[in-house]
């Protein structure tokens, strides 16, 4: 009897799962994990600890492990049950909400800006789960979803974490007040951003948001 | 065009947030993106190795 469809694109990707052994998979799967390690822990020698307990971890159950099933979900879980775990047991001996931003990752030399610096040293203030997911989805260019399948977290959970990193990164770096504003009557012509000049100044991205600020200006004198 | 007083449109972002999030997301990249691009650490390699002949 013929396999119903999608028993049968199941049994291809089992089928061709011996292809790609075990083993592959998990050296395939080392740079995004050495990441997610990274934005865990904040620390490069933390990460790197924890990336080698996980393989460890993941070694010793790989059994368990159904070959055609998401690796990388797999591995996600493994990698962060272990950093629980390591909190749990060295949330009494150190305290590294505090550790000052040198420790943090590795600097990018002196051409770094201090704005980055500064930013590096933002995320780390950043709740872990927040900061996870903020790099899952802004630099591994994960979707919502695939992340949601990785962490085991909705879809929705996840797309308000990062609105709200965004969002502490950006009142922190830019001085924003997180009450809302009281609505008054608009002054003329019109501010042309919640964001302070001279915070802006000190971003490389200063220039960019300058030339939006002007065309926006322009735009408003125009209308007039 | 929105009447004055009245709540302003929350679907478009201003310029200014558009331009913040380019830059943190190439910020973030500037930091992240390093990591994964070093060559993975010998011990982690060989312990994979070594999983991997044993069996």
């Amino acid at each position: 009897m013929p396999l119903p469809q999608d028993d049968q694109a199941e049994a291809t990707m089992v089928a061709s799962a011996p292809e790609v052994s075990f083993h592959d998979l998990l050296v395939a799967a080392l740079p995004a994990l050495r990441q997610q390690a990274l934005a865990l822990t904040r620390n490069r020698a933390d990460a790197d600890d924890l990336v080698q307990t996980s393989v460890s971890s993941a070694l010793a159950a790989q059994t368990s492990f159904q070959p055609g099933t998401n690796f990388g979900a797999w591995m996600a879980r493994i990698l962060r049950n272990r950093f629980l775990s390591n909190m749990r047991r060295r949330r009494e001996i150190v305290d590294i909400e505090d550790a000052p931003a040198s420790l943090l990752a590795r600097s990018g030399g002196q051409e770094e800006g201090l704005a980055i610096q500064q930013l590096r040293h933002l995320i780390g203030k950043l709740p872990a789960d927040h900061r996870l997911v903020l790099i899952m989805i802004s630099v591994q260019g994960l979707s919502y979803e695939e992340a949601s399948e990785q962490l085991d977290v909705p879809v929705g959970t996840l797309k308000c974490r990062v609105s709200r990193a965004r969002a502490m990164l950006r009142r922190w770096l830019l001085g924003e007040d997180e009450a809302p504003k009281p609505r008054v009557a608009a002054p003329k012509p019109r501010a042309r951003a919640s964001v302070p000049s001279h915070a802006l100044s000190a971003l490389p991205a200063a220039p960019v948001m300058a030339k939006l600020g002007r065309e926006k200006a322009g735009a408003q004198l125009e209308r007039r | 065009m929105s009447k004055p007083g009245s709540p302003p449109k929350r679907a478009r972002k201003a310029p200014s947030d558009k331009a913040f999030d380019l830059w943190l997301d190439q910020g973030l990249h500037a930091m992240f993106d390093e990591v994964a691009k070093e060559p993975i650490p010998e011990e982690l390699l060989k312990l994979i190795e070594q999983d991997r002949n044993n069996k």
